[in-house]
């Protein structure tokens, strides 16, 4: 085939970027187990972790560069060139997620107040997150949409949790113990951090869902 | 049957059957090919090319040595009529007005219809006489000398070449000749300029300004530029014609849909390098 080396550089590429999701997937696990765990020591093999992500996203995204730069990719490789470009950033943004529920669980001293399902939104986010990847991997376009419709699902547990959150704050029975008033404050922020970072990872999970579905099909409709 | 006859032929046949053309990208084409074949002996050269070309754009046509792109480009103004074993079919309109028709003149034609190629080919004379040198074979000298500056100028080579016209045209650079022929060919106010592969004798910085030129010159003319270079095409073009071996006329799109989303596969791998 012509242009060997191009071509074994677009395949190099979609091999690291399916590596990287595989690395920021393994980062997100433990940080879950961390939280429900409370688990100072994995929190603390999230955050060094990170800092390999953090080195693997500026090397893809100079490959990418490279790429555009040297090979003037088009047609349907321009548009896997673009479509990982803008992949790579959602996925190193959900290793920064990862730390954040690290802090989270460095922070989460006793049990949380409320009996919101962290664990059962964060199950459901990394599936999200695993199908879109396999959606990138494979180039389905069906796997795309169906990852953008369960996105509602995630957004309609997060905004449950979240009210329940808040209504536990308003029901508190901290009375005039200024202390309890405190902890439960904290508890409480830290818990509605907690649900909106995972939403996030959600629509990360989206972005990387309607990424490929532009690489597949030209298709900008879960773009905008 | 002469060519001209067989032409003729084919015209009152296919024409009248009204195929329209799946390639439609404009509804005021300037040129219009419809069945188009050429063959040089038995060779085909140019397969059933359906293909309208819009007023005051630029059209590139790329494609692998050999798939007829060149012959597409020498059929407008008749440049073929030179090559003795080439045969045309099929209909070929400039302006409605069939191209290869009895009446027409092809000198007159190649005035409408202008020329620029590979490497520059100025005259040995002076720069002035260069550009006026159609005016003159036409016998329209009025106001020549301000028509040869305009023609400079819109060539971009006017700030260059200022204060001394009388200067041998061979005496310029690579670039400066090229843009010496476009002025040329722009000097008899022409509505089409046909260029093949005019900026691959140059270096970077002389094709781009030649491509710069191409971009200013679609206000006014229609350019339609046969290139090797797709990057060029992809830059400078509006319209892109991909001509695949066999003298096949794939696709035809906007420029922007052929380089991000070609309709077809062997157009895909033809750009992306998978081929060719």
């Amino acid at each position: 085939m012509p242009r060997e080396n191009y071509q074994e550089s677009l395949a190099d590429l979609r091999a690291d970027v399916r590596a990287m999701g595989a690395d920021v997937l393994d980062q997100f696990d433990l940080a879950l187990e961390a939280l429900d765990r409370r688990d100072a020591a994995l929190a603390r093999r999230v955050f060094e972790g990170d800092e390999a992500i953090n080195d693997r996203y500026l090397a893809l995204e100079q490959e990418c560069i490279d790429l555009l730069a040297l090979q003037q990719p088009v047609a349907g490789d321009l548009r896997f060139v673009a479509a990982s470009f803008k992949i790579l950033t959602d996925l190193e943004r959900v290793g920064d997620l990862a730390t954040n529920f690290g802090e989270y669980a460095l922070a989460a001293e006793h049990a949380d107040p409320t009996d919101v399902d962290v664990a059962r939104i964060g199950t459901l986010c990394r599936d999200q997150l695993t199908a879109a990847l396999d959606a990138y991997a494979d180039g389905d376009a069906a796997a795309c949409r169906t990852v953008a419709r369960r996105d509602d699902e995630v957004d309609a547990l997060c905004q449950r949790a979240s009210e329940a959150v808040v209504r536990e704050l308003i029901a508190g029975e901290a009375g005039n113990d200024a202390w309890a008033a405190e902890r439960l404050l904290d508890d409480v922020s830290r818990l509605l951090l907690t649900v909106r970072d995972l939403e996030r990872v959600g629509d990360h999970a989206v972005n990387v869902a309607a990424r490929t579905l532009y690489m597949v099909e030209e298709d900008p409709e879960l773009i905008y | 049957m002469s060519e001209q006859e067989t032409t003729q032929s084919l015209i009152s046949t296919d024409v009248t059957a009204g195929a329209a053309t799946e390639r439609t990208v404009d509804a005021d084409p300037v040129v219009r090919s419809l069945g188009l074949n050429v063959y040089y002996g038995e060779e085909p050269a140019l397969n059933d090319v359906d293909m309208e070309i819009p007023r005051r754009q630029v059209t590139a046509i790329i494609g692998p040595s050999g798939c007829g792109k060149s012959t597409f480009l020498r059929c407008i103004n008749r440049m073929n009529d030179l090559v003795e074993a080439a045969t045309i079919e099929g209909e070929l309109r400039f302006e409605g007005a069939d191209i290869y028709g009895d009446e027409v003149d092809p000198v007159a034609l190649r005035r409408k219809i202008g020329m620029v190629f590979q490497h520059p080919n100025p005259f040995p004379k002076s720069i002035y006489d260069n550009v006026a040198y159609g005016l003159r074979v036409q016998g329209d000298t009025k106001n020549l000398d301000e028509r040869v500056e305009r023609a400079l100028k819109r060539a971009a080579l006017w700030k260059e070449v200022e204060g001394q016209l009388d200067k041998s045209a061979l005496d310029l650079s690579g670039g400066q000749q090229q843009r010496l022929c476009i002025a040329r060919a722009i000097a008899v106010d022409p509505e089409v300029i046909l260029m093949d592969e005019p900026a691959s004798a140059l270096d970077p910085i002389a094709t781009s300004k030649i491509e710069d030129l191409i971009e200013e010159l679609a206000e006014d003319y229609t350019v339609v530029i046969v290139t090797h270079n797709m990057q060029q095409a992809a830059r400078i073009s509006d319209y892109t014609a991909v001509f695949l071996t066999g003298g096949e006329l794939v696709e035809f799109d906007d420029t922007q849909t052929i380089f991000e989303n070609p309709a077809h596969e062997r157009v895909e791998d033809y750009i992306t390098g998978k081929f060719g």
